[in-house]
C-alpha cells in the first residue's frame, strides 16, 4: 500500500516537473523559437510541433511567424505644392529571420518603434516630393469616365437650356493626368524601406496609405470650395428657370398680339369686302336711275335716322300741303 | 483514507483498489476531453502539439487528450461583416446605428480633390480555417486596414460626382477584386464576397446644405419653366378662341351688309319698275310712306305753323315743362304771343330741331 502511493507521488511529482522545466515545449503553428544557451543562439525553431531543449540550461524566445500590422501615426506632411495633408499609413511585415530579428530588434514592440521610424521618413520624404494629385489619385481613370451630366439629365435634357451650358463644361473640365499615382508611390515607399529591413530579419510586404485628409485650415477652404462651386451651380438653375419663365412669358405676349392682331385683320378685311360688294351691288343699281335712287336713298335715310329725334315740325312741308286747303297750297 | 463504513471483508485500501480509483478518474478524464463537437456551421483544425495534424467537419470528433492535440473551431460558413463609417449596434427590422462619429474612416479626398464621407460595408466568409487561424495577426484589424486604404485609392480616383452616382457599383466591384487580391497575398484564407457601398455624402453641415440647395434649384427651375407654361396655357387658347370669334363675327357682319344691300337693291328694283310707270304717285306715295314711318309711331311732335313766327323762342324758354302728349299748336287760335306760353307745353325737349325739309 505504502509502496503503490509512493509510486503514484513520484509519477505526479515527475509529470510536473517536466511540464514545469521540462526539456519538452510545443511550438504552435505560426509560431518560431530562438533557442539561447546562455545568451548564445544554439538554434532557430520555425516548424510546428514538439521540440526539445535542455532544461535550465536553454531558454526559447518564441516570436511569431504570421502578418503583422503596422499601423503608424497620421502625419501631417506638406505635399510638393505646399499643401499640408494627413497621410495615413498602414504597412504589413513579417518575422523572416528569426536570428537577426532576435539580435537586432529583440521585441515585437521594439519592432514597432523601428518601423516608425523607417516608413515615417519614407512616407514623409515621398510625399512631399510629389504634388497632392499623384498621392491622391491612382491612374488616370478620371479622365476616361464617360460623364452623361448627371445635373442636366436631372433637369430633363429636353429642356436643356443654354443657361446650363456652363454647368456642361463644368461636368467636361479635364483633369490634369497623374504620372506615378498612389499605389506606385506606395510602392516607392515600401522599396526605400525595404532596403533597412533586412538588418531586422523582417520582410516588409507591403506599406499602403490608408487615408489620405486635408489639414483642418484646408479643409475648411476646401468645404468654402466646394459650397461656392454648389452655390453656383444652383445659381445656374435658379436663373435658368427665371430665363425659361420669362422666354415662356415673352413667347406668350408675342403669340397673344400675333393672334388678336391677325383677327383684327382679317376681319376687317372681311368686312372691308362685304362693304365693297355692297356697294357694288347697290351702285349696279342705282346708276339705272340715279334721279330716282337719290330720292328713293334720302327716303329711306329719312326712315331711318328722323325717329330718332325730337321733332319740332311746321306745317311748311309738302306733306300739309292740305292742313289749310283742301286743294293744296 | 478514512473507512467509516462497517467493516466487511475487503475494508483495507488494497493498492488494487488505489489503483482502480486512479484508472476511473484517468478514465473519466480521457473521456471528456478527447472528444469535441464541430457544429454545422464550423470547421475544425486539429493540431498535434502544436502542429497542423487535420481538418474535420461537423459532427462529433476525437483527439488525443491531455492537451497533444487541441482543436480550433472556426465559423467557416458564416458570412462575417465589417462596417465602416458607422457601427451597427443592433440590427433588426429597425436596426440600431451607433450614434458615435465614425467620420475619421470615412471622410477621403476624391479624385477633384473635394472632400467627401463614404461609408460602406463588406461581407467575408473565411475560406481556409487553417490558413485564416496561423497565418495572419491581427486579422481584423488587417482587414479593416485594407479595406480601408482600397476605397481610399478608389474614391481618390473618381470626382465627387462619379462616387455620388455612376461609378459606385465600379468601386464596389473593383473594391471586392482588389481587396481579395491583398487578402490572398497575406493568405488571410478569406473571400469577400460583398462590398456595397452606403451612404456616400458630402460633409454634414454647410457643404451638405448646399449640395441640396443644388436639387432644391433644380426642383426650383421647373417649377418657374411650369410658371411659365401655365401662364401660356391660360391665355392663348383663350385668345386663339376669341380670334376665331372675331373672324365669324366679322363674316357674320359681312354676310348681313351684303344681303342687305341685295334686300335694299331688290326693294329698289322693283319700286324702280313701278315708278318708271307713273313716277308722280309712285313719288307721292313714298313721300308719304316715309312721312307715316318718321312720325307715325312718334309721340311728343311738336308742329308749328309756318306762319307762327315766335312759337320758338318762347317754346325754347318754356322747354323744361315736359308733355307726354304731343300737342298741336294750331294755328288759327294764335293770337300770337300770349296764349301759346302757357297753353302749349313744350316738347319733350328744349333744342327742338325742326326736321321738315
Amino acid at each position: 500500500m505504502k509502496r503503490t502511493v509512493i509510486t503514484l507521488v513520484i509519477i505526479g511529482a515527475a509529470l510536473l516537473v517536466v511540464s514545469l522545466l521540462g526539456p519538452y515545449y510545443v511550438l504552435t503553428e505560426g509560431e518560431q523559437a530562438v533557442v539561447v544557451q546562455f545568451g548564445r543562439i544554439v538554434r532557430i525553431e520555425t516548424n510546428a510541433g514538439l521540440k526539445y531543449k535542455v532544461p535550465f540550461i536553454e531558454t526559447v524566445v518564441r516570436y511569431s511567424k504570421r502578418v503583422q500590422s503596422w499601423d503608424g501615426d497620421a502625419q501631417r506632411i506638406p505635399t510638393s505644392e505646399n499643401q499640408f495633408i494627413w497621410v495615413d499609413t498602414t504597412a504589413r511585415w513579417k518575422i523572416i529571420d528569426a536570428k537577426k530579428f532576435y539580435e537586432s530588434v529583440g521585441s515585437m514592440g521594439q519592432a514597432q518603434g523601428r518601423l516608425d521610424d523607417v516608413i515615417d521618413s519614407e512616407v514623409r520624404k515621398i510625399i512631399s516630393k510629389n504634388p497632392l494629385r499623384e498621392a491622391v489619385r491612382d491612374s488616370n481613370v478620371i479622365s476616361e469616365i464617360k460623364r452623361t451630366n448627371s445635373l442636366l439629365s436631372v433637369a430633363g435634357s429636353a429642356e436643356s437650356s443654354q443657361g446650363l451650358s456652363n454647368i456642361t463644361t463644368l461636368a467636361q473640365i479635364s483633369y490634369e493626368s497623374i504620372s506615378t499615382g498612389r499605389r506606385a508611390l506606395s510602392l516607392q515607399m515600401r522599396e526605400e524601406a525595404e532596403v533597412i529591413m533586412p538588418q531586422y530579419g523582417i520582410e516588409l510586404i507591403d506599406v499602403l496609405v490608408r487615408q489620405i485628409k486635408y489639414s483642418d485650415d484646408l479643409t475648411q477652404s476646401v468645404y468654402d470650395r466646394m459650397i461656392k462651386e454648389r452655390n453656383q451651380i444652383a445659381q445656374a438653375f435658379r436663373s435658368d428657370g427665371e430665363g425659361e419663365k420669362a422666354k415662356w412669358l415673352g413667347q406668350t405676349t408675342r403669340e397673344l398680339k400675333q393672334i388678336q392682331s391677325d383677327a383684327e385683320r382679317k376681319a376687317k378685311e372681311i368686312k372691308a369686302k362685304a362693304d365693297a360688294e355692297a356697294l357694288g351691288i347697290r351702285n349696279k343699281a342705282y346708276n339705272q336711275d340715279p334721279e330716282f335712287a337719290d330720292y328713293w336713298m334720302a327716303l329711306e335715310e329719312y326712315k331711318t335716322i328722323l325717329p330718332k329725334f325730337n321733332k319740332t315740325l311746321t306745317t311748311d312741308s309738302d306733306f300739309y300741303k292740305y292742313l289749310y286747303n283742301k286743294r293744296g297750297r | 483514507m478514512v473507512d467509516v463504513t462497517p467493516r466487511k471483508g475487503n475494508r483495507k485500501l488494497t493498492p488494487a483498489l488505489l489503483w482502480i480509483a486512479v484508472g476511473v478518474v484517468v478514465a473519466l478524464i480521457l473521456l471528456f476531453s478527447s472528444f469535441f463537437v464541430v457544429d454545422q456551421k464550423e470547421e475544425a483544425v486539429v493540431l498535434n502539439f502544436g502542429k497542423f495534424a487535420r481538418m474535420v467537419g461537423p459532427g462529433l470528433h476525437f483527439k488525443i487528450p491531455f492537451g497533444v492535440e487541441k482543436n480550433y473551431n472556426v465559423p467557416t460558413q458564416r458570412v462575417l461583416k465589417e462596417e465602416f463609417g458607422f457601427r451597427t449596434i443592433e440590427a433588426g427590422i429597425n436596426s440600431t446605428f451607433s450614434n458615435q462619429d465614425f467620420s475619421a474612416e470615412s471622410i477621403m479626398l476624391t479624385g477633384d480633390l473635394n472632400i467627401i464621407d463614404v461609408e460602406w460595408i463588406i461581407q467575408y466568409q473565411i475560406t481556409d480555417a487553417r490558413a485564416w487561424l496561423f497565418n495572419v495577426d491581427n486579422r481584423e484589424k488587417t482587414i479593416r486596414d485594407i479595406s480601408q486604404s482600397v476605397i481610399n485609392m478608389l474614391v481618390g480616383d473618381r470626382t465627387i460626382f462619379d462616387v455620388i452616382g455612376a461609378e459606385r457599383a465600379n468601386i464596389e466591384v473593383q473594391g471586392q477584386q482588389l481587396m481579395n487580391d491583398l487578402y490572398k497575398s497575406y493568405g488571410l484564407g478569406i473571400r469577400v464576397t460583398t462590398v456595397k457601398l452606403q451612404n456616400i455624402v458630402p460633409p454634414k453641415g454647410a457643404v451638405q446644405d448646399a449640395f441640396e440647395d443644388v436639387n432644391k434649384a433644380i426642383q426650383d427651375r421647373s417649377r418657374m419653366i411650369n410658371e411659365g407654361k401655365e401662364s401660356y396655357n391660360q391665355s392663348i387658347p383663350r385668345a386663339s378662341g376669341e380670334a376665331d370669334q372675331t373672324i365669324q363675327e366679322a363674316q357674320g357682319y359681312a354676310t348681313e351688309r351684303v344681303n342687305q344691300a341685295r334686300g335694299d337693291v331688290s326693294r329698289f328694283l322693283a319700286v324702280m319698275g313701278e315708278y318708271h310707270q307713273s313716277p308722280d304717285v309712285v313719288r307721292t306715295r313714298l313721300y308719304y310712306e316715309m312721312y307715316d314711318t318718321v312720325f307715325g309711331s312718334a309721340d311728343g311732335t311738336d308742329l308749328v305753323d309756318k306762319n307762327l313766327k315766335n312759337f320758338l323762342p318762347l317754346k325754347s324758354m318754356g322747354g323744361a315743362a315736359a308733355s307726354p302728349r304731343p300737342s298741336v299748336a294750331p294755328a288759327s287760335t294764335a293770337p300770337a304771343s300770349t296764349a301759346p306760353a302757357s297753353t302749349a307745353p313744350a316738347s319733350t325737349a328744349p333744342a327742338a330741331q325742326g326736321a321738315a325739309q
